[in-house]
């Protein structure tokens, strides 16, 4: 992988998918928690 | 709409077209024209893939959806993330290395020609139709509920897209779609704020959503394994990631957005920033529905939103029942509405059956409305959509201030336009790169292929407007739309899923596993009942199984593709 084709922040873009992963893992919790409340 | 309301209309959708065309006008070379140059960044990529998706019917239905039935529907898009990081890490990759214009090309790299002109093939009938679609299903509700001529309003929004598509190519579809998608995003926000001002005073917005979730509007996510429910945490992941992974991967009015300036970097973060921002945004739509529910709680709705579907069934000489009907909804809003008054200042007892009788209120007037479409069936009034798709525009025509209303409307054509070049463009390539220069002229200059693509662009756009305008001879047209691109997405994505991961399959296996496989599909569509939904997994999953047998048992002795 070419220095420019790096993800800006993460050494890899494994970390990077990683990373999207985890924010969208909280979104759904936080997804439930408002389910949990309102419902 | 009012003098005000058609500046801003005007104004919104002439300018970014007009600022489109000059910044890219000129004599681009076949890279330029159909990939864009190295200005076009990861944001705009990003802006770019999610105006691609989200076309007028996101806005216009995606409210009424939650209007009626609450935000369950976001867990449709929870295998779209986890869809575009196996694009980001297989798809994009492979793309971006063979420099390859749409990806039907990669087709014919990884198999031959005649796989290649297959998925193509596959992708022009489905998105031929469908981009007429798209131009149609807000062209039928903004004639209806604005009284505009219904060829106008689809040569409005068609007409304009047309022309600077043609004119600017890739470059010009990212840079228009990245303002269109902020006007968009704007508007949305104002309705959304707009609608929580105009709640009673005495309800708080957090009291308003403890509201709503007792109503049963805010069921966001539901674990449950019961297959009888619609939308699930599970069918979402699932479900999602499949017609996500077909749409991002093998769709070429997707695959063109991101692979748009040819950075590898910039695809992929654009990817990402969609992977992470698509359910928050779809959320936020969503709750904008419920908050125009509330609204019509404490103001009284009509029984019937599609207006000129209720006042045609009135004058085929159903009035004396539609009117009584009328009359029912009323005295049951009135009750409702006072029980919802009396609810801030209730003791928790009180609360308890105060909110019962809400509920009763609404499971009778629900009732009452089923009634009614009922007589308005019997009449032949025939609706071409969903009277939810009518709720979010009355809402905006009826309650909000004027040039917030031209904003508005503006939002559903910047939604139109956006969807639609972004099609047109994939259309015009697609011919012109897959079809035209292998099969009619292989040796011809740059710019004669330049000249050829603008025909071709020029020639779907006219074929998305005659689909537009004959439109109205089928039932439910914003239904057909979906049905039709889980009819044929199945075998394409099958087609690429087999280039990628089965590296001892081949071309003839492959091409006659995906004949087989959309035979199939056709077949079960037209003599049988299941979800249209499943026909993208028996397409993908009949591609991927038949293609390794036919390999094995008939095509043994098929040389080797030139790249694995």
């Amino acid at each position: 992988m070419s220095e420019q084709d790096r993800p800006p922040f993460f050494g890899t873009w494994r970390k990077a998918y990683a990373f999207a992963i985890a924010l969208f893992a909280i979104e759904v919790v936080l997804l439930y928690a408002f389910t949990l409340r309102f419902s | 709409m009012n003098r005000l309301d058609y500046i801003v209309l005007f104004a919104t959708i002439l300018a970014i077209p007009l600022y489109g065309i000059w910044r890219t006008y000129g004599h681009p070379n076949l890279r330029h024209y159909l990939r864009g140059d190295h200005s076009i960044r990861w944001g705009t990529i990003g802006l770019s893939v999610m105006a691609t998706q989200a076309g007028p019917i996101t806005f216009l239905s995606m409210p009424g959806q939650a209007y009626e039935s609450g935000i369950g529907f976001i867990q449709n898009y929870f295998g779209q993330p986890f869809a575009l990081i196996v694009v980001c890490a297989v798809f994009v990759p492979i793309y971006q290395r063979l420099k390859v214009y749409t990806a039907y090309e990669y087709l014919g790299k990884r198999f031959d020609q005649k796989t290649r002109l297959l998925g193509a093939f596959l992708f022009l009938v489905q998105r031929g139709i469908a981009g007429g679609i798209t131009i149609y299903a807000p062209a039928i509700i903004l004639s209806a509920v604005l009284g505009w001529d219904l060829n106008l309003t689809i040569w409005l929004a068609g007409g304009f897209v047309i022309a600077y598509t043609v004119v600017g190519g890739t470059k010009i579809v990212s840079l228009t779609q990245r303002y269109q998608i902020l006007v968009i995003l704007v508007g949305m926000a104002l309705a959304f704020g707009i609608a929580v001002y105009r709640l009673p005073s005495d309800f708080s917005f957090s009291n308003a959503l403890s509201l709503a979730g007792k109503m049963g509007k805010l069921g966001a996510v539901d674990f449950s394994i019961d297959p009888s429910r619609r939308y699930t945490f599970w069918s979402g992941i699932l479900g999602g990631f499949f017609l996500s992974l077909s749409y991002f991967g093998a769709d070429q009015s997707q695959v063109q957005r991101y692979l748009a300036g040819g950075s590898l970097r910039a695809s992929r973060i654009g990817l990402l920033f969609n992977a992470i921002v698509k359910v928050p945004m779809q959320f936020l739509i969503l709750l904008l529905g419920v908050m125009v529910f509330l609204f019509y709680q404490f103001e009284k709705p009509p029984i019937f939103f599609n207006q000129p579907t209720y006042q045609r069934a009135i004058e085929r000489g159903h009035g004396p029942q539609l009117t009584a009907l009328e009359t029912q909804f009323d005295d049951v809003f009135i009750r409702k509405r006072d029980a919802l008054q009396a609810l801030p200042k209730a003791s928790a007892a009180e609360s308890e059956t105060l909110t019962a009788q809400v509920r009763e209120f609404e499971a009778q007037a629900r009732t009452i409305r089923d009634n009614t479409k009922k007589i308005l069936v019997e009449a032949g009034a025939n609706p071409k959509s969903k009277d939810s798709d009518y709720v979010f525009i009355t809402f905006v025509l009826q309650h909000l201030p004027h040039g917030v209303v031209g904003l508005l409307v503006a939002v559903i054509f910047c939604a139109t336009m956006s969807a639609t070049s972004a099609v047109l463009n994939a259309l015009g390539s697609t011919s012109a790169i897959d079809f035209y220069r292998p099969l009619i002229r292989p040796k011809a200059s740059d710019h004669h292929y330049v000249v050829a693509t603008r025909w071709l662009t020029l020639a779907w756009g006219l074929v998305a407007i005659a689909v537009a305008s004959f439109a109205s001879l089928v039932e439910n047209l914003i239904e057909a739309g979906n049905i039709l691109g889980s009819v044929f997405y199945g075998s394409i994505l099958g087609l690429f899923l087999v280039a990628f991961f089965l590296r001892n399959v081949r071309g003839s296996a492959v091409f006659f596993a995906a004949v087989i496989a959309q035979t199939l599909v056709l077949v079960l569509f037209f003599t049988s009942n299941i979800g249209y939904l499943w026909y993208n997994v028996i397409g993908c999953g009949l591609v991927v199984l038949v293609a390794p047998v036919l390999q094995l048992v008939l095509f043994r002795n098929d040389p080797p593709a030139a790249i694995g």
